[in-house]
């Protein structure tokens, strides 16, 4: 069930009210009910996946939690294994067996080993990542183990972040499947207001951009070195709009429940190095990395070239994560490279900034900083979004020739994309930089206020893309 | 005063009143605003769109050219009303599908019968294809005042009937074309004549050859109302004319939907012209626009070649 969808529209109008009239002590059959049903929506066997590592990492979490020495670590390589081993097996089995096929072609050998034919489940590496989180937790003492199953189960399954996150923590979570949440005016109106903007940024801005990015990232032999330049521009809007939007309706339609989700983005774009960028964007995977991969190596509490190497590996696994493609493990290893790079080269950039005296006007030195960290989001974001490799080469070489006039099938659709990238970047500027002066949204004014929700809906209803496809992130 | 004191008072009517007063202001700015758009929608006199309100509302013509952006620019309208002594108009529309074209035709018989119909039929014209419904929404200015067409709309989704209810939708991504067809830049930039788009470019690529077509699922429901587009046709006396028109690409393989429009065309005796891989076209790219558009001089000899068949049936 996609949340641009009537199908979540009536879902949506069923479950919140029903929520508050139900007791306390009995929403999380409603709220499991629910999720089970918005994950069935999909493809409903797909749940017996889901229910297999519900099973395994709820019993393993009380084990941890029971056992003593070895035995613990046991019981979490047993959960760990299971989650992984479902995640090798629907996401990267065909990909592995893809490269061991052309491996083995190039020793003239067929590969024995059958393909699967199957479906990758929907938000499987989200929901993956949050059972492992669990068992991590619970293993490391910051969690008790939860012995009612139907909460545990919700804590994996909630349907505001189920599919595509935030990829919450149990910390954060599941104590709050036994809050009595009363129903607060407010807090309502509050998770309603980000779910609008979050409607705004897929269907005005994400979709309508994706419609010139289809375009020209699936016929790129046709298209020339500017096209592509503007094409990689619009991807990144669209793939921020697009993801962000989903975290706001997540958030905003747990939020009206009364559950708080993590912030999952703090405008990337705005971010003016590459580690800023990653504190900024797809923040709930970010921290998961860094909490139990990067950490865990060690960090940068070991020797430099041991520090430069974890650093990468993250970033590598981060690429690997989003899908079994060469494009996203480049895209993960270029992210890896810029930080590794960056810190070596900071010596280097202290002393131009020295000569070019850019301390002195820290605004245009900070305006500098954000541009040169967009421009390496894009160039790595060529590798995200292009069909293969050998095309996200080609389309890098062809940005290089800044050659040709911008392709515009559709001037009116050119006109769009460019009004919904306007919106955002006055929308974004005004939070990042004048947060608590005047607003439309927050207006203290009744009238100016809904005003303003109700400019928002027609926005959506005069140029919004109503037949756009489903969220990005799905996918992984 | 109890009322207000009431919704004061209780969370749920609070914020129940509240919804209400937002739905208010929604549904007001959606009537305004969606009469404006449709008053300057429906008083465009140039561009795609008014194209549309023509063929669906005015045209007469006795001469009548179906389908996507080929008919559009593949059928010279001199040639047809010389030739054949009866008045043209081109109804055929960049990106439409057969759901387009056959409700075009329930909108031209309910006002009158026109005396030829030529249906220009593309490769792949019955795959099935989601993304191809959402053609349909060129359709959804004329909901209201179209009965005939509302079946045919119903096909673009599911709630389509929900979404109708805003008198924006419908204009959905049209602001800057309406405004536009209320100007004369169309006119300036690109007439039509008599519906039929001229296309000025000469393709200089050599002839592409296309060994490796992909097959495709098709689509029951454009089968379907192909067949419904010829019966309606020979029901209502119709000359009706199948034609696929040329393509600048050899292809080696035969296309599925050609065969299979090719074989029910035949079976309700209208005749069915292929001039898909015609030589006379694919040794010349200086007649294309591209490989699967002629260009105006493409055009005129195309339409001269039909016409000697369409004359010699008579």
């Amino acid at each position: 069930m996609l949340f641009n969808s009537f199908h979540f529209l009536f879902f949506f109008l069923v479950v919140t009210p029903a929520y508050f009239v139900l007791p306390c002590s009995r929403r999380w059959i409603l709220l499991l009910a629910a999720s089970c049903y918005f994950y069935m929506a999909f493809v409903p066997l797909y749940i017996l996946i889901l229910g297999f590592t519900i099973v395994v990492d709820y019993f393993a979490g009380i084990y941890i939690q029971n056992a003593q020495g070895s035995r613990r670590k046991l019981f979490l390589i047993i959960s760990l294994v299971a989650n992984v081993g479902v995640l090798a097996v629907f996401k990267y089995y065909n990909f592995i067996n893809d490269n061991l096929s052309f491996l083995l072609h190039g020793f003239g050998w067929n590969n024995p080993i059958p393909y699967l034919s199957i479906l990758l489940p929907i938000g499987l590496s989200f929901h993956t990542f949050q059972a492992m989180s669990y068992t991590i937790e619970v293993y490391r003492g910051n969690q008790q183990a939860e012995r009612h199953f139907g909460i545990y189960a919700l804590y994996v399954m909630f349907y505001p972040q189920l599919v595509a996150g935030p990829i919450e923590r149990p910390q954060n979570l599941l104590y709050q499947f036994r809050q009595e949440y009363q129903f607060d005016y407010n807090r309502i109106v509050n998770g309603l207001k980000l779910m609008l903007w979050g409607f705004v940024k897929k269907l005005v801005i994400a979709d309508r951009l994706a419609i010139y990015v289809d375009t020209v990232y699936n016929n790129v032999p046709n298209h020339n070195g500017n096209t592509m330049i503007v094409a990689t521009v619009f991807f990144a809007i669209q793939i921020y709009c697009d993801f962000s939007a989903y975290s706001d309706m997540a958030i905003g339609s747990a939020r009206i429940m009364g559950f708080e989700l993590m912030t999952n983005f703090n405008r990337p774009y705005f971010a003016s190095t590459i580690s800023e960028f990653w504190q900024r964007w797809h923040i709930s995977l970010s921290t998961w990395f860094k909490d139990y991969l990067y950490i865990t190596l060690g960090g940068n509490r070991v020797s430099v070239p041991r520090w430069y190497f974890n650093l990468f590996i993250v970033f590598l696994l981060s690429g690997l994560w989003h899908g079994a493609n060469w494009t996203y493990i480049i895209w993960g290893a270029l992210n890896g490279f810029y930080l590794v790079f960056a810190i070596v080269i900071q010596p280097l950039r202290n002393k131009i900034n020295a000569a070019l005296k850019l301390h002195s006007v820290p605004k245009l030195h900070h305006g500098l900083q954000v541009l040169i960290t967009f421009v390496l989001a894009c160039l790595a974001w060529v590798f995200f979004r292009a069909n293969n490799v050998t095309d996200a080469f080609i389309i890098i070489k062809k940005m290089t020739t800044l050659s040709g006039t911008v392709f515009t099938k559709n001037p009116s659709m050119m006109l769009y994309s460019l009004l919904a990238i306007v919106l955002l970047i006055v929308v974004e500027s005004k939070q990042e930089f004048y947060k608590g002066s005047f607003s439309l949204y927050n207006n203290s004014h009744w009238l100016v206020r809904n005003m303003s929700y109700a400019v928002l809906v027609l926005l959506i209803l005069l140029i919004g893309v109503f037949d756009g496809g489903q969220f990005i992130y799905f996918q992984f | 005063m109890s009322i207000i004191n009431f919704i004061k008072n209780n969370l749920y009517a609070y914020f129940v009143a509240k919804t209400l007063v937002l739905v208010v202001l929604v549904a007001v700015l959606d009537f305004g605003l969606g009469n404006v758009l449709r008053h300057y929608y429906f008083t465009q006199q140039s561009g795609l769109q008014y194209r549309t309100t023509y063929s669906l509302n005015s045209t007469t013509a006795q001469v009548l050219v179906f389908g996507s952006s080929r008919a559009n620019h593949h059928y010279y309208p001199q040639e047809f009303e010389t030739q054949l002594h009866q008045t043209y108009y081109n109804v055929g529309r960049d990106g439409s599908f057969i759901h387009y074209h056959y409700a075009v035709l329930q909108a031209v018989l309910k006002r009158y019968t026109p005396k030829v119909i030529i249906l220009d039929i593309t490769r792949n014209t019955f795959e099935y294809e989601p993304s191809h419904y959402d053609r349909l929404s060129s359709l959804l200015p004329y909901y209201q005042s179209h009965p005939e067409l509302r079946d045919i709309i119903a096909l673009k989704s599911e709630y389509e009937q929900l979404k109708l209810q805003s008198n924006i939708y419908p204009y959905n991504s049209s602001l800057f074309t309406i405004a536009v067809g209320n100007t004369n830049f169309n006119k300036k930039r690109k007439e039509d004549i008599k519906g039929y788009v001229p296309l000025t470019k000469q393709w200089a690529a050599p002839l592409s050859i296309d060994t490796a077509t992909t097959p495709y699922a098709m689509d029951s429901i454009k089968i379907k109302l192909y067949k419904a587009f010829i019966t309606n046709c020979t029901t209502a006396n119709v000359k009706l004319y199948v034609v696929c028109s040329p393509y600048f690409v050899q292809y080696n393989t035969p296309d599925c939907s050609i065969t299979l429009a090719q074989q029910i065309a035949q079976q309700h005796n209208v005749p069915f012209f292929n001039y898909a891989n015609d030589t006379t076209f694919t040794h010349h790219n200086n007649l294309f626009a591209d490989p699967t558009h002629l260009n105006n001089d493409g055009a005129i000899i195309f339409s001269k070649l039909l016409l000697l068949k369409l004359n010699a049936l008579k």
